[in-house]
């Protein structure tokens, strides 16, 4: 009897032995496939992050494409950068021991210690502090975006404006901007018009965030935004109240608007959908009315063709917004011409300007963020000033001599 | 004997409750189940047709349709066929039964851009080829909103009426409630008939 048991015990022990050196296996191999994957995620985010920083003109144009180091959230770029973006002539020393790296551009002596924030400009014995200093990566020393932004407007004339999202960094001539010219006494009148309000909610997100509230709060902000640059603006709504087509452009009649941005954001069945885009009141656009009409209809066809006739000044602002916008998105932004209610009767240059998607997570996010929705709002005064010059240029040269 | 008695009785009662709470789930899942089929299902065979004024009348046979839906990873309207029996001896009832199967289809991956719930009262093709389609209120009230879905539902409508009835309708009228609109969700101008460019 006891042989028996004993021999029963050691083959139980054999099976519990066997299982754990299976339950071992199956751990092990679940262990290599974790760290599979993590490789596979590493790799992968090393590809898609391949990181670049673009260089653009006040035009959108790619000035350079350059590959950046990301630390932290500083991005750093080669010296050779400053060959591609300032001047191909351009000269520097490293001297590798002291850590020291001079440049020379422009009949200028540029010197900078690597991890220290002050850098020297001869001969005009201007010193400037930098945000974040340069830094060594692979021995070879590296310039912080911040050396750009802050170093160029002092180079040349220019502005420089960044885009740490997308990665963009913006370089235009320094603003000349006077929103009426000395030979133009034309004061400039802007209608904003944040789209909805009252129990017209328009879209609204699956979070509960409202069209309404959203444009009203931009529009807010656009018009402090452009009353600084001394250009009248005017609201079609002040509150959540709820405004006809009508009352929207009576509003717009009565203060002699000369220009109506019309502010929505967008919803699509699909939630995959997202960006900016810029409609135009067009009755031959991608839906179309037709050519002969009702008797009935001919006042109201009347009224359609008047508004028709703003078509051209409506799509050069559409394309000032289109140019300025783009800096802020992956993708250009489309133009779409369709026949519009809300810009029907509107005897001006007119544009609806659609945010975002608030069917779209990521558009929602960035519509949320007050970084951005200030970006949108520079965006979109850069793009009247664009506009406004443009028309002032147009009209200077004919305008009667006083 | 007693005690064993009327616990015999209370175990019974258990294994009856528990039978019959059994039966009423399975009967409340099935009667879920049908109710959600019902609601997904996408209506394959075509609608019942009217009764024929004579018997002899054999209906009509089964046509292709092409309904404009939205595919939802190229975000673009994009033809579904479907077999339809349309009516050949009225052009009004076909144009009502194309619309019609318009707002019920939703195959798997594409999305209908008509608001689900809406109803078509009443079509009308008038001398100079106008198609006015009479929709109920829910296509303005139970709209998403926004300028492209706005597009979405439109272009929908007229690109599946024109591409049915090319040679009879070359513009489209939108109407709720029988009433001329503006808009639907306040962005697109519908006051008068709709063609798409050539």
């Amino acid at each position: 009897m006891t042989t028996t048991k004993t021999t029963n015990n050691t083959a139980r022990t054999k099976k519990i032995q066997e299982r754990c050196v299976n339950r071992d296996a199956v751990s092990v191999k679940i262990g290599a496939l974790f760290l599979y994957i993590l490789v596979l995620a590493i790799t992968l985010k090393g590809i898609a992050q391949a990181p670049t920083v673009r260089f653009i003109d006040a035009d959108g144009k790619i000035i350079a494409e350059i590959p950046a180091h990301h630390q932290g959230e500083q991005v750093y770029l080669p010296v050779d950068a400053v060959k591609q973006v300032i001047d191909p002539r351009a000269t520097h020393q490293y001297n590798h021991p002291r850590k020291r790296l001079t440049l020379k551009t422009k009949g200028r002596q540029i010197r900078l210690q690597m991890g220290k924030s002050a850098i020297s400009i001869e001969p005009d014995g201007q010193t400037l502090n930098l945000t974040t200093p340069p830094i060594t990566i692979a021995q070879q020393p590296m310039l912080p975006i911040n050396f750009f932004t802050q170093l160029l407007p002092m180079l040349n004339n220019v502005e420089v404006i960044y885009n740490s999202n997308l990665n963009r960094l913006q370089i235009r001539p320094k603003s000349t901007w006077a929103p009426a010219e000395t030979n133009n006494t034309q004061n400039w009148t802007i209608i904003v018009d944040p789209g909805h309000g009252g129990p017209d909610h328009g879209s609204a997100s699956s979070t509960g965030r409202l069209e309404k509230n959203i444009v009203l709060a931009l529009a807010k902000q656009l018009q402090e935004r452009i009353k600084q640059q001394g250009i009248q603006v005017h609201l079609t709504r002040e509150t959540d109240t709820q405004k006809t087509h009508f009352e929207r452009i009576q509003i717009a009649k009565q203060n002699q608007g000369q220009l109506f941005l019309s502010l929505h954001c967008n919803a699509s069945f699909s939630p995959h959908e997202k960006g900016i885009r810029i409609y135009l009141n067009n009755p031959k656009g991608r839906i179309r009315f037709p050519n002969t009409t009702k008797p009935a209809l001919i006042g109201q066809q009347l009224k359609v063709l008047a508004q028709v006739n703003f078509l051209k000044q409506s799509q050069d602002f559409a394309q000032a917004l289109q140019t300025e916008l783009n800096f802020l998105t992956e993708t250009p932004i489309q133009i779409i011409d369709i026949p519009l209610i809300a810009l029907s009767e509107t005897y001006m240059p007119a544009v609806v300007l659609e945010l975002g998607y608030l069917s779209n997570f990521e558009d929602l996010e960035k519509l949320s963020n007050a970084e951005y929705t200030a970006s949108v709002v520079e965006a979109i005064t850069r793009a009247l000033q664009r506009y406004i010059s443009f028309i002032n240029q147009q009209t200077s040269p004919t305008a009667p001599a006083e | 004997m007693i005690h064993n008695n009327s616990a015999g009785f209370s175990r019974l009662l258990v294994i009856w409750g528990i039978t019959l709470v059994v039966v009423a789930i399975c009967l409340a899942v099935t009667l879920l189940l049908i109710e959600r089929s019902k609601l997904t299902a996408i209506p394959v065979a075509p609608p019942p047709l009217p009764t024929a004024a004579n018997p002899s009348d054999t209906p009509p046979p089964p046509q292709e349709v092409n309904l404009f839906l939205l595919d939802a990873t190229t975000l673009t309207l994009v033809p579904i066929k479907i077999e339809r029996r349309l009516r050949t001896d009225d052009l009004t009832k076909r144009l009502n039964q194309v619309v019609t199967a318009l707002i019920q289809e939703t195959p798997p991956n594409f999305r209908n851009t008509i608001p689900r719930g809406t109803e078509l009262h009443e079509v009308y093709i008038d001398n100079q080829q106008t198609a006015y389609l009479d929709f109920s209120s829910h296509l303005t009230d139970g709209h998403i909103g926004g300028t492209t879905a706005e597009f979405l539902t439109v272009t929908a409508i007229l690109k599946t009426v024109f591409d049915a009835f090319p040679d009879h309708i070359k513009q489209v009228q939108i109407l709720i409630d029988g009433e001329e609109i503006k808009t639907i969700a306040g962005h697109l101008n519908l006051s008068q008939p709709l063609r798409l460019p050539q």
